[in-house]
């Protein structure tokens, strides 16, 4: 069967569209966290690196086909012009896509257009692809448009043509500036790039291998049609781009290994490791090995060698684009973001769907020199007519998502789910260890005595909500709330019991005529004066009636800072690890020890929470 | 309103009570932190704005440095992030579109992110510019603060006072002001016994403001893209007219044209 090849290529691209589609509705329902690998360290990857880069990168074919052609007349190109322009705005297309999943706000990327800051590369960057995508669409558009017989279409279509020399200029101006601007991005980046790769000359370098890369680009591209299509290699058009990418190969590498030479970073690149050798796989791979096999005219004129340098070019300077747009940055940041698959799918299904676009035109209109690839399809088509050659694309694309929602991870789909607690069975008794934070730090929590204290009937469903989902249990501060309230320390039964040796009620309650409460009571600091030491961090908030104590947490941290202060220098209480509540709750977790039972509990008792013993309310009832 | 403003922090001092992070917490009503995939372990988070590093038994509070020249600032392509007079830099996430460019341009990693929600915006210490220093009251963080290790004031007397503390306690502090310099100058301060290279992220920093390592870029791009344009139509022109002649004299010859073009012009590629 004819165009076997063809059929395969396409039901894989659909299915990779339909993969990426599926992955994009929940990046969108769920956000980037469950969907990517993107940390806070590392918040531009895969789609950044690949996407945008590489994409903007493959697109460089278009503007140097078009000045070969248009500005310097060399008119035997002309056969590959049309298939660069296309292939360099799909590759724009594919970039704004690209990104659309990859911003945090996709739907206020017209913030771009009205808000202007123009000390950011990325705002160049930015106006660099809206315009020139717009001139690339003007570029091709005669493509299609000359397929048609509607009177305004024409019109448009002649006004287009008039103005092919212009847009073609504008395009190569923009081009020019947008390749170079992509490598300004990183100038701010020195603390996160690699020195072998980081220096004021990105923009150069950027533009310089986009040269390149867009000539074996083109290549590439050229070839793979041929070979998909079953047609004639067009191989001495195309030894020429390739004689021409040797040379500015070449000039790339002196200026790449003259610039680390001149600010002294040569030795560097000699050490070994990681950096370095990631350098030298990238020369090796972008530069030395497809610009000899480009300059040496035996490999440059056979198609099998050309093709191998063709690919390892276009790769390769796509490689570069990589390291400086995350692998360079491994080393300085520590970081460890692998490409979650999620994110390769939508960037392969991206690539793909653009893939799709091109055969699409490749077939009905007049790309290639030989005409549209499929014959007696030279026409716009018919959409009444459209069904029957979709639903092979159709089931591959339903496959696709099928399998890709399959695949995703549960947090993708549900949402960022709340990390359910780590609870350490009691080993003995019924004292068992929370450990919340999960840093192997955890609070004593006395499941025996919670049980005691609180009552009724359906006492456990206070903190085991068994009918709610996931059988969550109450957090700790739903009940402790008076961790950071003022709570009462008053001891009355104490106070009652010294007292009755001595002057009697009437020490505190001094006004028999008034009510016997808090309001109407001697103020504490009457006779405890030394209370408040001289010099405390910490003032009771209800000074001078100081039995309302400032909650927990609070005493904990205000009052115990005087002692600290006074200590300054003493090792023993330089507040080594004061602040985590864990720490006096009971501190490191250990294992449990059947023959010595009690150590877990014997940790410093001094911690238990004030037992509410003495509440204000018994001032009245104290008669 | 006098000078700008800043926060001197000085390490010696403090006492690693996150009395800080909890006044920033309630100043800035923060959420609850949940052990996310995509958290660092300083502490930061899109709902904590502060933290306190443990080093040696030490303990620095890590916030925003506010520097004097942002990076993040220059990065931004739509000024969602702005340097106000009285110091904060600031951040409107009305005008934000959440390309993360600030986060990746920042030298000390400060910008973080809503990565579980579906709606995201770019978290980070403010100074309390809003609520706060706008007002005249300073932040939360060190309202908070017990022991005064970490205080706030215009960042000239700040830096005067710490180094009148070097000169009193030379043996007390290294003898630099951590801030002072780093990338031209940072609106928050530290004093410490030790190099905090642990508030930086990757390579070492020097003094040069970040925002001018761009800035030779962008400034060229105007020439360049004028440049570009008079070149190639300069070179479509010349050829052009070249070709033409040469199309004349073919015609008086009475030879086709058409063949001439692509060698008539393959010395131009070069050029």
């Amino acid at each position: 069967m004819k165009m076997k090849r063809l059929k395969t290529v396409k039901s894989i691209l659909w299915a990779l569209v339909g993969a990426a589609f599926a992955i994009a509705v929940f990046r969108f329902w769920r956000g980037l966290g469950p969907t990517t690998a993107l940390t806070d360290l590392t918040p531009w990857g895969f789609w950044i690196g690949f996407d945008v880069m590489g994409g903007v990168a493959l697109a460089a074919g278009g503007f140097i086909i078009a000045a070969t052609v248009y500005i310097f007349h060399l008119e035997r190109y002309r056969p590959i012009l049309r298939p660069a322009v296309l292939t360099a705005f799909l590759g724009y297309s594919a970039v704004v896509v690209g990104l659309m999943f990859d911003l945090g706000l996709p739907w206020d990327i017209w913030h771009m257009i009205v808000f202007w800051n123009p000390h950011s590369p990325l705002f160049e960057v930015g106006w660099c692809v809206m315009l020139y995508l717009t001139v690339l669409l003007l570029e091709f558009l005669p493509v299609i448009l000359e397929m048609s017989k509607h009177p305004v279409l024409s019109a448009v279509y002649h006004v287009l043509h008039k103005f092919t020399v212009p847009l073609v200029i504008l395009g190569i101006m923009l081009s020019s500036l947008h390749q170079s601007s992509l490598g300004s991005l990183f100038l701010i980046m020195p603390h996160r790039l690699d020195p072998l790769w980081y220096t004021p000359i990105l923009p150069i370098l950027f533009f310089v291998s986009a040269v390149a890369l867009g000539l074996m680009m083109v290549t590439t591209e050229s070839l793979f049609s041929a070979w998909l299509y079953e047609e004639e290699y067009e191989l001495d058009l195309l030894q020429g781009l390739g004689r021409v990418a040797a040379g500015v190969l070449w000039f790339y590498l002196a200026l790449r290994l003259g610039d680390l030479a001149v600010r002294g970073i040569l030795p560097h690149a000699l050490d070994g490791g990681f950096g370095p050798n990631l350098f030298w796989v990238e020369i090796l791979w972008s530069v030395l090995i497809p610009a000899t096999l480009l300059t040496i005219p035996a490999t440059r004129k056979r198609m099998k060698t050309l093709a191998v340098a063709a690919g390892l070019t276009v790769s390769g300077m796509v490689f570069y684009r990589i390291d400086v747009g995350g692998l360079a940055m491994i080393e300085s940041t520590g970081t460890r973001y692998v490409p979650s698959w999620t994110e390769l799918t939508v960037s392969f299904g991206i690539v793909a769907g653009a893939a799709l676009v091109f055969f699409w035109i490749a077939e009905h209109f007049h790309l290639m020199h030989g005409g549209p690839m499929i014959k007696g399809r030279e026409r716009l088509p018919d959409v009444t007519n459209f069904r029957p050659r979709l639903i092979r694309g159709a089931v591959m694309f339903v496959s696709g998502a099928a399998l890709a929602t399959a695949l995703l991870p549960n947090a993708a789909i549900d949402g960022w789910p709340v990390v359910a607690q780590t609870v350490h069975r009691p080993g003995y008794g019924d004292v068992m260890i929370l450990d919340g934070n999960r840093n192997d730090k955890g609070v004593r929590f006395d499941h025996k005595m919670h049980a005691d204290i609180v009552e009724g009937d359906d006492k456990c469903a206070y903190c085991h909500h068994m009918v709610k989902p996931g059988a969550r249990a109450t957090g700790c501060s739903e009940c402790h709330k008076d961790e950071h309230l003022p709570t009462s320390i008053f001891d009355h039964r104490l106070h009652q019991e010294l007292l009755a040796q001595g002057p009697g009620c009437l020490t505190c309650h001094e006004d028999t005529s008034k009510p016997k409460d808090l309001e109407h009571s001697k103020p504490c600091l009457d006779c405890h004066a030394s209370m408040i030491p001289a010099g405390a961090a910490f003032k009771p908030r209800e000074s001078p009636n100081i039995g309302l104590a400032p909650g927990y947490m609070d005493a904990m941290h205000g009052l115990c800072l005087r002692c600290h202060t006074e200590q300054d220098g003493n090792s023993s209480t330089d507040a080594p690890t004061l602040a985590r509540c864990s720490t006096c709750h009971s501190g490191v977790v250990k294992p449990f020890d059947p023959l010595h039972p009690d150590q877990r509990l014997a940790a410093p008792k001094k911690d238990d929470p004030p037992k509410g013993d003495a509440p204000r309310d018994d001032a009245p009832k104290a008669e | 309103m006098s000078g700008p403003k800043g926060i001197l922090t000085d390490v010696t001092k403090c006492i690693g009570c996150e009395r800080c992070v909890q006044s920033c917490r309630m100043a800035n009503d923060l959420g609850t932190v949940l052990p996310f995939r995509w958290l660092l372990d300083d502490g930061l988070s899109a709902v904590r704005w502060c933290s306190v590093l443990r080093k040696d038994g030490k303990f620095v509070r890590k916030q925003c440095m506010h520097c004097m020249q942002p990076a993040c600032v220059s990065a931004c392509p739509v000024g969602a992030l702005q340097k106000t007079a009285e110091g904060p830099v600031i951040y409107d996430s009305t005008k934000c579109l959440g390309c993360r460019y600030c986060m990746m341009s920042c030298p000390f990693g400060i910008p973080r992110y809503d990565w579980e929600s579906a709606v995201p915006y770019v978290r980070k210490c403010q100074m309390c510019y809003q609520g706060r220093v706008s007002k005249g009251v300073q932040p939360g963080c060190t309202a908070g603060c017990p022991t005064g290790a970490t205080i706030f004031g215009d960042r000239d007397d700040l830096l005067a006072e710490a180094h009148k503390r070097i000169t009193d306690n030379p043996d007390r502090y290294l003898p630099t002001v951590f801030g002072e310099h780093e990338v031209a100058g940072t609106s928050v301060l530290y004093l410490a016994p030790m190099q905090l290279d642990l508030l930086t992220l990757g390579n070492k920093l020097d003094e040069r403001p970040m925002p001018g390592r761009t800035a030779t870029a962008m400034s060229a791009v105007p020439p360049v893209f004028v440049g570009v344009g008079a070149l190639m139509t300069g070179i479509y022109w010349i050829i052009e007219r070249r070709m033409k002649a040469e199309r004349e004299r073919a015609a008086g010859n009475g030879t086709p044209p058409a063949d001439a073009h692509g060698h008539g012009a393959r010395d131009g590629k070069e050029g």
